[in-house]
């Protein structure tokens, strides 16, 4: 396999050299600290997630997986006059490598679809690796998706369509999430929308190895990530698809999905490879490979050219999925 | 991992440090980006709106600070910090920033952004736009039909919209610039011009005829043909009509049959008598023609002598001055 990596899009190439220092490719274990405690996570705090009062934000503490302790969700309900039928849901899961992050990361993305569409937003946040290994995470998640499918009326919001979404590391969670609802037989999401999602903890695909060193996570950072939740199982024999989604040998009687990667990161070969397999199972799933992507481009560099047809393809596929 | 660090960092103006500016800059130019990506860089790192405006080449571009490209007609204000494409050229670039000093990093902004700017013009647009000879020839043609004219004018980048203006230029071929309002004409090359007035783009045949009349009012600005090199059609007034009353290469009227005799015998008269009819006083025409004023006095009894009227009345200035025009127009 020849090192060439595929060029960056010059404006997301541009917009490296602007972050770089922020966000090194390479995180370490050692990394993971730092990074919560971090210039970007304070950020986070701050942001306006009313909108400029488009929506009514709450936390509300709801009850976690069996044994383990409350979980938080973000809950963002459009203040406008309610539609005559319940509102669509957003259950929203947080990137962060399995290792940072909180129910805000992210969420504002899942916002402009809202304000776009008139959606409820119900963000979740999960316990995070090292600290809280498989299955921690994944329960979590499954355990906000099952108290919003059941409280959605409170929301006035309607719990037979409910899009799952996440990006990075939330995306691999949201897949997990589908398996894990196809196979327990809880609620029927109504599409699954994942976003540069983190699906293969045996990072081993050409892609991994040729964006080594490049971007915002590379072979080293993934492998951080994935150590830190699976501890020595990961890359093993024994790794849960509810974990690694990629492992999962069956794909059938999944909502449909869309799916996209950049061409220049880690994760492309490994989505690429899914939204296959999803085909083969009988599936539905749209993909986007958007050409000189890095990790998470467009939500590092929303004002680039690609980052905008990124969106706007998010937004189209919502659209056409909640158009019913 | 998206977001780790939270939004684009490039978002907040505040962390657009020179350093950063330039190295944005330089891999927007590295990965060959085009020009909007160039002015997107320069209003999302300034946080105010950009623009471009190219006339010469057509070229118009208007991007805000959240990096959508919003294009407008109105003209940018001159107090906007602002730079040229090129050295010494034309105000180009603009960052939308009303009643503040630009500060250093504007300043950068704009350095680089102009310079990656002018690299992809003269890549993408050619180092001399609107030259494709036939086109200019259809564009200028009065009895081409106008809809293959206003096609010409659009593969030549024109902006139907925008005023333009036909050159006119000795041995070659025409020229057709851009010149939307209240832009000056393009600095020419040395050598002698005639240049159109600004018309709509269908009107430019007119343009051309009248650019050609004004080169034929130009002179090389030597002792043996002294005069302007560059003359303005529109700056002409009446004095235009004496172009078809002088044949080019006809037997020249009397006054200038007179003038080339009286020059046969005195070398310095030309420039002297051409002296004395664009200044305002004699005293100036002898600065102008670097001679003492006693000397211009008895050069100009001389000349008098020789042409046979006098060039110190109004009357005899204007015999004078009409004739130093008319042998230019005689011009073969």
């Amino acid at each position: 396999m020849p090192p060439v990596p595929p060029p960056f899009d010059p404006e997301l190439a541009a917009a490296l050299e602007l972050i770089k220092d922020l966000v090194p490719p390479s995180l370490t274990m050692e990394d993971i600290e730092t990074v919560r405690q971090g210039p970007g996570m304070r950020m986070l705090a701050d942001l306006d997630l009313t909108a400029g009062g488009a929506f009514a934000v709450e936390e509300r503490a709801v009850p976690g997986p069996q044994g383990a302790p409350e979980i938080s969700l973000l809950i963002c309900t459009p203040t406008g006059p309610a539609p005559a039928r319940p509102r669509p849901v957003v259950y929203h899961v947080h990137g962060g490598g399995m290792v940072v992050g909180t129910n805000r990361v992210g969420v504002d993305v899942a916002l402009e679809w809202a304000r776009e569409l008139d959606l409820v937003v119900v963000s979740v946040e999960y316990r995070l690796a090292p600290e809280h290994p498989h299955p921690a995470p994944v329960e979590d998640v499954y355990a906000g998706l099952l108290w919003t499918a059941e409280h959605a009326g409170e929301l006035g919001a309607d719990p037979e369509r409910i899009v799952i979404a996440g990006a990075s590391a939330g995306g691999g969670l949201t897949a997990a999430l589908a398996l894990m609802l196809r196979d327990r037989e809880g609620p029927r999401p109504i599409g699954q929308l994942l976003l540069c999602p983190m699906l293969d903890d045996r990072n081993d695909t050409p892609s991994t190895h040729q964006m080594a060193g490049l971007g915002v996570w590379d072979r080293t950072a993934n492998d951080t990530g994935w150590t830190a939740l699976l501890g020595e199982r990961r890359g093993g024999p024994d790794v849960s698809p509810y974990a690694a989604p990629a492992r999962a040998e069956d794909l059938s009687g999944l909502p449909p999905a869309f799916l996209d990667v950049g061409s220049a990161e880690t994760f492309r070969d490994e989505v690429v490879a899914f939204a296959s397999r999803l085909w083969q199972a009988g599936g539905i799933a749209e993909l986007h490979v958007w050409p000189g992507g890095f990790h998470g481009f467009d939500g590092f560099a929303p004002q680039a050219a690609l980052s905008r047809s990124a969106r706007a393809a998010h937004l189209d596929w919502l659209r056409r999925l909640l158009a019913e | 991992m998206k977001e780790l660090a939270g939004r684009l960092t490039a978002l907040d103006p505040a962390a657009g440090e020179a350093v950063r500016v330039i190295a944005y800059f330089d891999r927007l130019a590295e990965g060959r980006a085009g020009a909007e990506a160039l002015v997107r860089g320069a209003a999302v790192l300034a946080g105010v709106p950009a623009r471009l405006v190219d006339a010469e080449r057509g070229v118009r571009i208007r991007v805000e600070a959240d990096g959508v490209r919003r294009d407008t007609e109105l003209p940018p204000d001159p107090r906007w910090p602002s730079a040229a494409l090129t050295p010494g050229g034309a105000d180009a670039l603009w960052l939308e920033r009303p009643g503040a000093r630009p500060s250093v990093v504007d300043a950068v902004i704009l350095e680089r952004a102009a310079g990656a700017v002018r690299l992809v013009l003269d890549r993408t647009r050619g180092r001399a736009p609107l030259e494709d000879p036939a086109l200019v020839e259809t564009l200028l043609d009065a009895t081409a039909p106008e809809a293959a004219r206003l096609h010409a004018a659009r593969r030549l980048g024109l902006d139907p919209r925008v005023p333009a203006r036909a050159l006119a230029r000795p041995g070659l071929p025409p020229r057709v610039v851009a010149a939307p309002a209240g832009t000056p004409v393009p600095e020419l090359s040395a050598g002698r011009a005639g240049i159109g007035p600004a018309v709509a783009v269908a009107e430019l045949p007119g343009s051309w005829a009248a650019a050609r009349t004004a080169l034929r009012f130009t002179a090389e600005g030597t002792a043996h043909d002294p005069g302007p090199r560059v003359v303005h059609a529109d700056e002409l007034g009446g004095i235009a009509l004496l172009a078809d009353l002088v044949i080019p290469g006809a037997q020249p009227p009397p006054d200038v049959r007179a003038l080339e005799r009286a020059a046969a015998d005195a070398p310095w008269l030309l420039a002297t008598l051409h002296a004395v009819t664009t200044t305002a006083s004699l005293r100036a025409a002898a600065a102008e023609a670097t001679v003492h004023h006693s000397t211009l006095q008895d050069r100009l009894v001389h000349a008098e002598q020789l042409l046979g009227w006098p060039v110190r009345t109004p009357q005899g200035r204007l015999r004078l001055h009409l004739a130093l025009t008319m042998r230019r127009l005689t011009r073969p």
